[in-house]
């Protein structure tokens, strides 16, 4: 690249990094990062936990508690070739922590890419590599106890669709094990920019589950691999 | 200046590497074993790092109402099972489900649990410390209450450079402690080195044993580390199918991890619902008991014949199998306050 024109671009983005206060990305020296801002989202809306209740079909109605998942694994590719795939890449995204939902991504130059992926959930290896930390540690509530694993995707709220004590749905998916790996790779198509913001619409996961019969999995199983496969389709690229 | 300067930073970097080879310890394989399955590169045993296991081995803070510890189903002069119960018993009096298994040898272990359902030893302990009828405790809280008190941050900071406590940090130190569990001293480890010998009767036992148990309980672990169905009728006030609830695969069904022999004078009562209080009821099931199935392991088809007398020689093989410098070693017993 010509050094005047990298010079011309940086200040670009400084002043587009200002507006957008992103502070990490701007400073001059420092390695290039990708942020990726994960924006939970209902009805069209910016998700809301415990207080909010969303009003469904037939006067029903839906209110959410818990929404955390796994995400890792993270790689960029220009052209279906992969140009850059970040190193202990596993980050818990937890709806009720604004923190969690950007991921910086640290990819020490200024590289082209036209499409990321990422998996939802903890690969088979990490998830028989015994207590591990950070994001990982099992003190953040995503690790099953009774039996080895971690827990990919895990969706608590109410609904009075379910018939269960206090209303309560509970999907927590996961599973490692052959034939019940329920890890699932995402890909987005994207244009470089300063910061990825891809939705996460729960409205497509909640529309091909029937909440009155099916409100609680808690282990992994041929109903975790299915309910995991529809996770795949409810990433998309939002512009900010 | 300068070549003082370096002959400081030569001293700093030879005191912390000097006090790191101090503080580690090196696991030692007995002769003639196989390589650990456990990485221990992945969570270096230290001296301090031992010590820390061992304390929250024997501390109750690890359960909801500070009442069980890991020691009330794991004691160590039974071999670190829970003496004379057939199902353990946790938290309020409430009983398990299961036979508390014997914590030895777990360098060489896979996988644990008599179901296979935990995959790793730093993982292990989650399983009692979470299970409302052990100590019905969460791991996160566990590390909050230790990090409130007085007495666990200073030893977090021996042990790991800084005082903050983790998950993981905490299940890698009782890890550590679990880990230097070796039981190789034995009368049968002791033959095998040639410092001791086999009375006659205790080495036609040890042939018998090799010609009809060794397939599965596979020297010098005795165990072969895999899950088999040994013929056990099933008991239908549990109805427990073993690995089968892991794996979904009907070709696990009462299915049960292997257990090692070591020490089994001391670790009874025996099976994964603890249904026979001594060794000659195990025998005596194997000789007549086996029920046949589809998953019956093949090792056991054509069934056990032993006489009166072969009986008598396999139990006096089997008791060559205690070793009492493990069974009273002060260094698994409970840490002075």
């Amino acid at each position: 690249m010509n050094p005047l024109f990298r010079i011309f671009l940086n200040h670009v983005r400084a002043i587009g990094c200002g507006a957008l206060l992103l502070v990490n990305t701007c400073v001059q020296g420092q390695p290039a990062v990708s942020s990726i801002r994960i924006l939970p989202v209902f009805q069209s809306q910016k998700l809301e936990l415990n207080d909010k209740f969303y009003p469904l079909e037939n006067g029903d109605s839906i209110q959410f508690e818990t929404l955390r998942f796994y995400i890792s694994d993270i790689r960029f590719y220009q052209k279906n070739n992969l140009v850059f795939r970040e190193k202990n890449s596993y980050h818990l995204v937890d709806a009720s922590l604004d923190s969690s939902l950007i991921i910086n991504v640290n990819t020490n130059e200024e590289l082209a890419f036209n499409s990321v992926r990422f998996y939802i959930g903890i690969d088979s290896t990490t998830n028989m590599s015994g207590a591990l930390g950070g994001d990982l540690d099992p003190t953040k509530g995503m690790y099953w106890a009774w039996q080895s694993g971690y827990i990919n995707f895990k969706l608590e709220g109410k609904s009075n669709r379910c018939k269960t004590r206090n209303n309560e749905f509970m999907f927590h998916l996961g599973g490692y094990a052959a034939p019940f790996n329920s890890i699932q790779e995402v890909s987005i198509p994207i244009r470089h920019t300063d910061v990825i913001q891809i939705a996460l619409e729960l409205d497509s996961f909640l529309s091909q589950i029937n909440l009155a019969t099916e409100n609680s999995v808690m282990i992994p199983g041929a109903q975790a691999m299915r309910l995991s496969a529809l996770l795949v389709n409810l990433f998309h690229v939002r512009g900010l | 200046m300068k070549k003082v300067a370096a002959a400081g930073i030569i001293l700093i970097v030879w005191l912390i590497a000097g006090f790191k080879t101090a503080n580690e310890i090196s696991f030692v394989i007995p002769k003639g074993w196989p390589k650990p399955v456990y990485d221990f590169k992945k969570n270096p045993l230290t001296e301090s790092g031992i010590a820390l296991g061992r304390k929250l081995f024997y501390d109750p803070v690890l359960s909801r109402d500070s009442t069980i510890s890991c020691m009330s189903c794991h004691l160590q002069f039974t071999a670190f099972a829970h003496v004379d119960h057939a199902l353990s018993h946790g938290i309020d009096g409430r009983i398990g489900k299961r036979n508390s298994m014997s914590l030895v040898n777990l360098a060489w272990s896979r996988r644990f649990m008599w179901d296979g359902s935990v995959n790793h030893l730093d993982v292990q302990a989650l399983a009692p410390m979470s299970n409302h009828l052990e100590m019905d405790e969460d791991i996160k809280n566990v590390v909050k209450k230790l990090q409130a008190g007085p007495v666990y941050p200073p030893l977090f900071q021996k042990t790991f450079g800084d005082s903050t406590i983790t998950g993981e940090r905490l299940l890698k130190s009782i890890s550590q402690f679990m880990l230097t569990m070796v039981s190789a001293n034995s009368k049968y480890d002791k033959m095998r080195r040639g410092e001791e010998k086999f009375t006659e009767q205790e080495s036609n036992g040890y042939k018998l044993f090799q010609k009809n148990c060794g397939a599965c309980h596979a020297e010098p672990l005795f165990t072969n580390g895999q899950f088999e169905n040994n013929g056990l009728a099933v008991d239908t006030t549990l109805n427990d199918f073993g690995q089968i609830t892991v794996t979904h695969r009907q070709g696990d069904s009462l299915k049960f991890k292997v257990p090692t022999l070591r020490n089994i004078e001391f670790s009874y009562p025996y099976m994964h619902d603890g249904r026979f209080k001594n060794l000659s009821q195990v025998i005596n099931n194997y000789i007549r008991g086996i029920q046949h199935g589809p998953t019956l392991s093949p090792k056991l088809k054509n069934g056990i014949y032993l006489s009166n007398t072969e009986k008598v020689d396999l139990m006096a093989f089997l008791l060559t199998l205690t070793d009492k410098e493990f069974l009273f070693n002060p260094a698994f017993s409970p840490p002075n306050k």
